[in-house]
């Protein structure tokens, strides 16, 4: 532990977490876990929390469309030291429907004043999906569509945050069929600035947090992937992260809900547990302060970090997915058997009629005196 | 053509009739490509479908079941990658017998073939065409067969990507997970055994059956590389298609 950390002296931002019942010594483990969630060496830990400290609370607008406010309650419950606290006195936190006082019109002017008067520097947080069937109807705030809040908000900020699996790619509410033409953020503002993607359902606000200290401590986002997701959350299996692996690859799983193997905490491989195919850091840095995470609290993982993962990973308690065309307890399993069965059986009958025919018209029987049977063809 | 270097002297059940040719026709990467392909099936069926849903769970601390289990079914799917690559490059430079041109139909005689040869399983016709190399449905189940085992290649080099996180491979399959999901990558891997699983059971029958049919040692040409073919056989099918080489 750098010892510099203990001797300067009280900031704004130190005093105003105390006031919050946030102690020196929380705030510092906060900066040691924001920085190992960045898998950045200990030393960062330091310069997080002096970057911290300077910092001049840029403006945060929170935007909710269609969801189920699974984001602001996972932010705002993230246990103790209390991340949300920190997080929220890091951030001028301007606009955010749900803790707010403001509310009516007031609350519309607050989100206006933003946007008027920090174009280009706020942050913006958006959760849940917009709809774009019929111009945006399932979704209004004050009179206005989703999209054109979206639009109108996203385009002047410094920053983008797509928080939860609905801001990313639609997440449950652009799930087949999708009746209100629901999208993820970037679908719906094309050519938006400065997007990250923070999928799961909800988001794990660890991983949040730390991508807004990365933003604040320099200045730009960290590392992304191909959905602009950050690597440092998203790079990684979560089946080459679980606990249970060793299980796995012994050959010990549950067989069903409730047997011995889900007692002993077996592998969940064949309950459908999609961690195999699954990224997300969920196993490393777990929810409720670390307490637990899916699979060790005994439920297969759903994936919920993965692209459209309700039509893509579903079933959820099964390892595939069933096959367009048969119903939907038909699993590719007895399709494959039943097709292989039905081969077999023509291929016996077959080998009789052969036989058949071979006593009828026998082949030529000794081919020393083998003639090409049919040379015309 | 090498077909009569056999001396007076040889075995007796390795010499022609007196009006066949002993005729070489599947040369060895054929024929090594062909058993390394049935072993590897076999193993990737079983590991394979282990790696599905584990039909047996392990006794013991130290197992190592699935990790085994994996272990030999990536080592295969590297040997059934090689043996598909190997037959592969042989439809370029093979022989006219195992050439690209016997499997993938382009000729109108290809196509009324593959008609006569569907009347014969299908009992309308009694007697079957000869042909020394494939005859052309069975040329173009194989086709069928060789796509399905590159869809395999693919599919599973996908998803073995996923997990080693190696950079090459990435590059090399990585835009596959991004056009299909993953979760439809291994659909497609385990349906696909089925097929594999279908066709060796068709083509073990027909395979005894045209040896039957044929006099053709056809069953033992996959060992020796050599068919037992009427000479005047072998002339018309030259003289039908020169090969020019």
């Amino acid at each position: 532990m750098n010892t510099s950390l203990q001797v300067d002296s009280p900031t704004p931002f130190r005093s105003a977490l105390e006031a919050r019942g946030v102690s020196r010594r929380q705030f510092v483990k906060f900066c040691g876990l924001m920085a190992s969630t960045l898998a950045l060496p200990h030393r960062y830990a330091h310069a997080i929390s002096k970057a911290m400290e300077q910092v001049k609370r840029p403006v945060l607008v929170w935007l909710e469309f269609q969801d189920c406010t699974g984001n602001s309650e996972s932010m705002l419950r993230s246990g103790s030291p209390n991340v949300g606290d920190i997080v929220i006195e890091m951030l001028s936190w301007e606009y955010h429907e749900v803790i707010m006082a403001g509310s009516g019109q007031h609350a519309s002017d607050a989100l206006e004043r933003v946007v008027r008067e920090c174009a280009g520097e706020y942050i913006c947080v958006v959760e849940g999906s917009i709809p774009m069937a019929e111009n945006g109807v399932y979704c209004t705030i004050g009179g206005r569509t989703a999209l054109d809040i979206a639009r109108q908000v996203c385009a002047n900020a410094a920053v983008n945050i797509a928080i939860g699996a609905c801001a990313w790619d639609g997440g449950i509410v652009s799930a087949s069929p999708n009746p209100t033409g629901a999208v993820g953020l970037q679908e719906a503002v094309p050519g938006i600035k400065n997007l990250i993607n923070l999928g799961g359902c909800p988001h794990n606000p660890v991983n949040t947090a730390a991508v807004l200290v990365h933003y604040l401590t320099f200045h730009e986002l960290p590392a992304l992937d191909q959905y602009r997701r950050p690597l440092f959350a998203y790079g990684n299996v979560i089946h080459d992260q679980c606990e249970r692996r060793a299980h796995y690859d012994a050959g010990r799983y549950v067989q069903e809900w409730g047997d011995e193997g889900a007692r002993k905490g077996w592998c969940l491989y064949k309950m459908g547990c999609k961690g195999p195919e699954a990224t997300y850091n969920c196993p490393t840095v777990r929810w409720n302060e670390g307490t637990s995470w899916p699979v060790k609290a005994g439920h297969g993982c759903i994936a919920c970090a993965s692209h459209r993962f309700w039509d893509t990973k579903s079933p959820f308690y099964d390892r595939l997915p069933t096959v367009p065309g048969f119903g939907v307890d038909v699993k590719a399993e007895d399709i494959g058997w039943t097709a292989t069965a039905v081969i077999a059986g023509a291929t016996a009958l077959q080998v009789g009629a052969n036989m058949v025919r071979d006593r009828l018209k026998p082949p030529p029987a000794d081919s020393d005196t083998h003639e090409p049977t049919n040379t015309s063809a | 053509m090498k077909h009569t270097q056999l001396t007076a002297d040889a075995a007796p059940w390795r010499q022609p009739a007196p009006n066949q040719v002993r005729l070489y026709v599947w040369e060895w990467p054929i024929r090594i490509s062909h058993w390394v392909m049935v072993l590897t099936i076999v193993s990737l069926s079983i590991t394979g479908y282990y790696m599905h849903s584990p039909y047996f769970l392990a006794i013991g601390h130290t197992a190592y079941v699935m990790g085994t289990i994996r272990f030999v079914h990536l080592l295969s799917a590297f040997a059934f990658s090689f043996a598909i690559l190997l037959r592969m490059v042989w439809f370029f430079f093979g022989n006219r017998w195992v050439r690209i041109s016997q499997y993938i139909p382009t000729t109108r005689n290809r196509w009324k073939g593959m008609k006569a040869i569907a009347k014969f399983y299908t009992f309308v016709a009694w007697s079957p065409v000869a042909y020394i190399g494939h005859n052309p449905l069975a040329g173009a189940a194989y086709a069928v067969i060789y796509l399905m085992a590159i869809v395999e290649i693919l599919t599973g080099f996908a998803l073995y990507s996923q997990i080693l996180g190696s950079h090459l491979l990435t590059v090399l399959i990585g835009w596959l997970p991004r056009l299909i999901d993953i979760q439809w990558l291994r659909e497609i891997h385990f349906l696909i055994m089925f097929g594999f699983g279908m066709f060796f059971i068709h083509h073990l029958y027909t395979a005894i059956l045209v040896s039957i049919e044929e006099h053709s040692g056809l069953m033992d040409s996959i060992f020796s590389g050599y068919k037992f073919v009427p000479q005047d056989h072998l002339k018309k099918e030259l003289a039908e298609a020169p090969e020019t080489k």
